[in-house]
């Protein structure tokens, strides 16, 4: 065989609902990236266990069409790297570990643990090649801002729920389809009312029936959309008209909750699912009002915090990653707001804006390139990164988590801090290199 | 090679060493024909420990290319729980075994 070129790694990731495997190549080139998400009832979310039960019946045929779709073989691959935390255990032990474990012995190949968030970060950092932003993670777990000097500091984040979390729970009362995910859904509803007030409608209709429903559309409209969709799979309509069944939507005041560099979106939850209802019941309001007021309400939260962390550190570009980070109305406010301050939005996709195996191969793949592998013995998953806290004292530790922007470096190695508050847990990564990686992983003195 | 369709003996028992508490006893054993897979798996199982060892203990061995677990619960439902999950890894560790073996 000819000499190798360049490294390529194979990354699982199934740390919440979807199981994906990616292949990468060191440059950030993705060879495959198939990935299939366990979709839950609507209302429902997703269990451990059920969850783990998606992942295993998954994971040995995506691994099959990763491989294939790449055209590489198994000599072909240079380590095997798994997504170790933070997240739901029974998941992440299914998916990444028993299968990463037993290739790794099988293949003869050396394992990489990869912290999820940095692998958000790192993907997001070489799909749009942004060089020095203010990060922002936002999904169903996690919500947090960063920046990096150097070494990445966490500026901000939610002090209760992940914004995704507050979203899918939203979705949930009022049984929103969680296909393809209930963000997703409710960015459907809200674009969906703009389409038929600005009378230039197109909407495609692979996924959002259901959303129709709730829309409270005109019945030979919605007979239309539907015997289209189930001839065509999925339907795309055009209408010059105002549609008069579709009222007006209104804004509703919700608690906009801005605490310093932090944001809270549990009072918003608290309100729709005491009082919103309510409102629902007594025709006060349609879910199309509350749909496009908590879509405004939370990306405004995060857009404020946001700028005030690029005016704190003076950056000017702004980097979201993670699945909220899809939401078009989130990327569009923050691209105004970059635009006035003279920078530039980075954003991706949903092909990488989602849990991907992908991210955590190429993150894994820069850690390998440094020559850092986890032993099998360690090839450990975890829900929480708390275990890392133990390396600092917790004075110093506190210290940082108030006072993000202040904090000094600890050592000439820059340990870097990420708290996720959404989890309560606090990560640690250490800056080397060029790049940063979970403080366990670094056992440099 | 199937861990479901093998010899497994399985024997699940309530008996009384009352004192010590754990009640709760079940012993199965896999014929992997294959002492280098049998070692691949209990190497691939073996890293976790289990979550509640105050109420449940595993211990696996291997001999004769055979995978032999042992577990101990202080309630049949934390033994239920975590056999379920360990059988579940096993069937997916062996499946991967097949295939890229």
């Amino acid at each position: 065989m000819a000499a190798k070129k360049t490294l390529i790694a194979v990354g699982f990731e199934g740390s919440a609902n979807k199981i994906g495997v990616g292949l990468v190549v060191l440059d950030g080139t993705i060879l495959s990236n198939p990935r299939h998400t366990y979709i839950t009832p609507s209302g429902h979310g997703f269990l451990p266990r059920e969850t783990a039960h998606h992942h295993l019946r998954h994971l040995l045929p995506l691994l099959r069409s990763a491989l294939s779709g790449a055209g590489i073989t198994r000599a072909d691959v240079d380590c095997l790297c798994y997504t170790k935390g933070p997240s739901i255990g029974a998941p992440l032990q299914v998916s990444a570990v028993a299968a990463v474990r037993a290739l790794s012995q099988l293949w003869e190949k050396p394992i990489v643990a990869v912290n999820h968030c940095v692998a958000h970060i790192e993907m997001g950092r070489v799909v749009t090649g942004a060089e020095d932003p203010v990060v922002l993670c936002v999904s169903r777990g996690n919500t947090l801002i960063s920046y990096s000097e150097g070494k990445y500091r966490i500026f901000g984040g939610t002090i209760d729920i992940a914004v995704g979390n507050c979203l899918d729970r939203f979705a949930g009362v009022f049984t929103l389809s969680n296909d393809p995910s209930p963000g997703y859904n409710i960015e459907q509803v809200c674009s969906l009312y703009f389409c038929f007030k600005n009378a230039r409608c197109v909407i495609h209709v692979e996924r959002i029936i259901h959303v129709y429903l709730i829309c409270n559309l005109g019945f030979s409209m919605l007979k239309i959309v539907v015997t289209y969709y189930r001839v065509k799979g999925s339907a795309i309509i055009l209408c010059t008209y105002d549609l008069p069944t579709v009222k007006g939507v209104k804004f509703m005041d919700l608690p906009y909750v801005v605490k310093g560099m932090n944001v809270s979106f549990s009072g918003i939850l608290s309100y729709i699912e005491a009082t919103a209802v309510e409102k629902l019941k007594n025709n006060e309001c349609t879910p199309a009002d509350l749909c496009y007021s908590v879509q405004e309400t939370v990306c405004a939260m995060l857009v404020e915090i946001i700028e005030r962390a690029m005016a704190h550190c003076d950056k000017k570009d702004v980097l979201i990653v993670g699945g909220v980070g899809c939401n078009d109305r989130l990327q569009e406010l923050m691209r105004v707001m970059c635009s006035e301050r003279g920078g530039k939005l980075f954003a991706t996709d949903d092909r990488y804006c989602i849990d991907n195996g992908a991210m955590i191969a190429y993150t894994g793949l820069l850690a390998f390139a440094h020559g850092m592998t986890t032993p099998l013995e360690e090839s450990t998953f975890t829900q929480r990164v708390a275990n890392f806290k133990e390396k600092l004292t917790l004075k110093e530790e506190q210290y940082r988590h108030h006072n993000p922007c202040l904090e000094a470096p600890i050592s000439h190695q820059s340990v870097i801090y990420i708290a996720s508050l959404a989890f309560a847990q606090m990560l640690l990564y250490c800056y080397h290199g060029d790049m940063w990686y979970p403080y366990s992983l670094t056992n440099i003195n | 090679m199937d861990p479901m369709a093998s010899d497994a003996g399985f024997d699940v028992g309530d008996r009384l060493p009352a004192s010590s508490g754990w009640e709760f006893v079940c012993d199965f054993e896999v014929d992997y024909g294959s002492e280098e897979h049998a070692k691949i798996v209990y190497a691939t199982l073996t890293v976790d420990k289990e979550l509640q060892p105050d109420k449940v203990k595993r211990q696996m061995s291997i001999s004769d290319g055979k995978l032999k677990v042992h577990f101990e619960a202080v309630e049949a439902r934390f033994l239920r729980a975590s056999f379920s999950a360990f059988v579940d890894l096993m069937i997916l560790t062996t499946q991967i075994i097949e295939e890229y073996n």
